[in-house]
């Protein structure tokens, strides 16, 4: 029989054995999650080292916040916000410059639906306040006098406003660069297969692991439930909805999706999903998709190469570009 | 070690106490769990997904395996097989999934059928886009 | 050469010490041994390390079995490298169940029960803690319950074994001089 040191070597060949045999590990799904622009940021990866993931996921959290501090115009130090306030030629950096030039180009794609000069009417009705208020059309008219695609001229780095009074907010595009910039992080940390969820805006970097990455989209009308599911990887998907920020005053909704022509929140549409190459661009575009309407809508999604989209209408019909795939329903 | 050696390592209060444990694991086997009512057919093969649909529309669908097409039919808030190119046709003999968790599967045509649902069940999604 | 009273008391008070921290370091090592171990369910586990923790509450009493078992957890997720992760979190909540229910097992009724069954109280309780740390905090779903009853299966069984290990251990570790003058050692 086995003398008492072979069985410590056999014990010890076995050990060896094993830790070879689970030396590199298996890619496993790790999730992360952290409270950003106000709202729940999700980052999930496959990773076989976690403190690779670790280091990312941290990575990828300050870069939003460095985001957010640069475009918010609650933060008065942001370059958002100074720019707001000054009222001739401003100089902004590089990055805020690419931004702004990119917002304008899909406010003009879309006639102005896109609008980043919407500062004084989101003040107005107060809608990121506790206390929010319907205000008088007069009022209205007053913050919009001189709202369009050309309202800022931009000149490499040098920023100028039409009206010396225009408040810039980046709500409908911020929050997707922020998600582009935390995936290009988590890239640059090593991980090839993961996704970022901002409160709805999702980025995602490869697949999951071999398999599509399965984006639900939720339902504007019923809570827990999902509309359809669609099959994506190294895509971004952004969903504008009524659903999500709003008031309700003497029985009707108020939602915090504006009409930059009325300056009320758009009707035509309970929710806008588009899926882009990047999350700025679906962010923008969806706030466009939304304004303009199913009609209207519809065809700025089709006309954008490698963009895709759903609309749900004012009365609940589902319209989606010729593109977008789907798993059922 | 002779059969009863290990026995004998356990004390007299050792031997109730076991017993009656065992017991207490038998019957948390017969507790009725709530068993919820499926919303969902999902249809897999392998780890791929291939098909999602409520169970409250009645249809008829074809799945592709490796031997062929497997008849899956959806009615009545429940989902069966219909017909398969396997030789032992076990999958049409389990019958009827229409509960949670409930499973029916064609294993040599590699298909597998789950019924996933519940409002708060995220079943069929990796992220949700709001 | 007279040897004290007390020179005896405090030689037995390290001796304690030094097997305490042994069997410390034996159970991490075991504790990482079945990590390493192909597993389909990962929190699905032996729990050889609990061996460890039953001979100290036999030989040393209820104090030492609360510094075996923390010090294992502690330590192991350390080396393997969890700490403060949801793994650990689960690891403690199934520990600090199983060691309450060994205390309870060991004061109430020792000398009569064994460590058959004071390990089987402790393997059901780690199952216990760990299924109801997993439904608080990752799945908050009420359907994770429905593994309760496989889960108490394996525990008993797995309690049974590691119960009868230690058996053995304690009995051998009994018979050995290094270990003598226990009995004024173990506490209640």
């Amino acid at each position: 029989m086995l003398g008492r040191p072979q069985i410590v070597i056999l014990l010890l060949l076995l050990l060896a054995g094993l830790l070879w045999w689970r030396g590199p590990g298996e890619p496993q799904l790790h999730s992360r999650t952290a409270l950003i622009m106000g709202t729940i940021v999700e980052i999930k990866a496959f990773s076989a080292d976690e403190v690779q993931f670790d280091l990312a996921a941290d990575a990828a959290f300050a870069e939003m916040r460095r985001v957010e501090d640069l475009f918010s115009s609650q933060r008065p130090k942001s370059e958002i916000a100074q720019l707001s306030a000054a009222s001739g030629p401003f100089k902004v950096s590089k990055e805020t410059a690419r931004l702004l030039q990119l917002g304008q180009r899909i406010a003009r794609l879309s006639d102005g639906a896109f609008e980043m000069g919407l500062g004084r009417l989101i003040r107005l009705w107060g809608i990121e306040t506790d206390k929010p208020r319907v205000p008088t059309e007069q009022q209205i008219r007053e913050v919009l006098e001189r709202i369009g695609p050309e309202d800022l001229q931009i000149d490499g780095t040098i920023v100028r406003k039409a009206d010396p009074e225009l408040q810039i907010d980046l709500g409908g595009i911020a929050k997707g660069y922020a998600v582009d910039r935390a995936i290009d992080v988590l890239g640059e940390g090593g991980l090839r297969s993961a996704a970022i969820n901002a409160g709805g805006d999702i980025k995602l970097l490869g697949d999951r692991n071999g398999q599509p990455w399965r984006i639900g989209i939720q339902h504007p009308r019923k809570p827990g439930a999902v509309l359809t599911t669609l099959p994506l990887a190294d895509r971004a998907v952004v969903t504008s909805g009524d659903y999500e920020r709003f008031f309700i005053q003497d029985g009707t909704r108020y939602h915090h999706i504006f009409d930059p022509v009325s300056g009320r929140p758009a009707r035509l549409c309970q929710s806008v999903t588009v899926v882009a190459a990047d999350a700025t661009t679906a962010d923008a575009l969806a706030t466009a998709a939304f304004v303009l309407g199913p009609i209207k809508g519809l065809k700025l999604l089709e006309q954008q190469d490698g963009v895709e989209g759903l609309i749900v209408t004012a009365t609940g019909e589902v319209v989606q570009t010729s593109g977008l795939q789907r798993i059922e329903p | 070690m002779r059969r009863s050696d290990w026995l004998q390592r356990l004390t007299p209060f050792d031997r109730k106490l076991v017993l009656l444990l065992a017991l207490v694991v038998l019957v948390t086997f017969l507790l009725p769990f709530r068993q919820e009512k499926g919303q969902r057919v999902v249809v897999s093969s392998g780890e791929k997904i291939l098909f999602v649909a409520p169970l409250d529309q009645d249809r008829v669908v074809d799945v592709p395996g490796p031997l062929g097409s497997t008849r899956l039919q959806i009615a009545g808030g429940g989902v069966r097989v219909l017909s398969s190119p396997c030789p032992k046709k076990i999958c049409i003999g389990m019958g009827e999934a229409r509960n949670r968790g409930d499973l029916l599967a064609c294993v040599p045509n590699r298909v597998v059928i789950r019924i996933e649902g519940g409002a708060d069940q995220k079943g069929s999604y990796d992220l949700l886009s709001r | 050469m007279t040897c004290s009273a007390v020179d005896q008391q405090q030689l037995d008070l390290v001796r304690r010490r030094v097997f305490l921290a042994l069997f410390i370091a034996l159970a991490v090592a075991l504790h990482t041994f079945e990590a390493l171990l192909p597993n389909p369910l990962p929190w699905l586990r032996i729990g050889l390390a609990n061996i460890l923790a039953l001979t100290a509450l036999f030989l040393y009493g209820v104090r030492a079995l609360w510094l075996v078992s923390l010090g294992r957890i502690l330590v192991g997720s350390l080396v393997l490298g969890n700490l403060f992760s949801p793994g650990f979190l689960l690891s403690l909540s199934g520990g600090l169940l199983a060691t309450l229910l060994m205390t309870f097992g060991f004061r109430s009724f020792a000398p009569r029960i064994g460590p058959v069954g004071v390990s089987v109280l402790g393997a059901l309780g780690h199952v216990t803690g760990q299924l109801l740390i997993a439904w608080l905090l990752i799945v908050r779903h009420s359907s994770i319950w429905m593994m309760l009853p496989f889960f108490l299966l394996f525990a008993l069984i797995s309690g049974m074994v590691n119960g009868i290990a230690a058996d053995m251990l304690i009995e051998s570790l009994r018979k050995h001089p290094a270990l003598d003058r226990l009995q004024d050692m173990v506490e209640r």
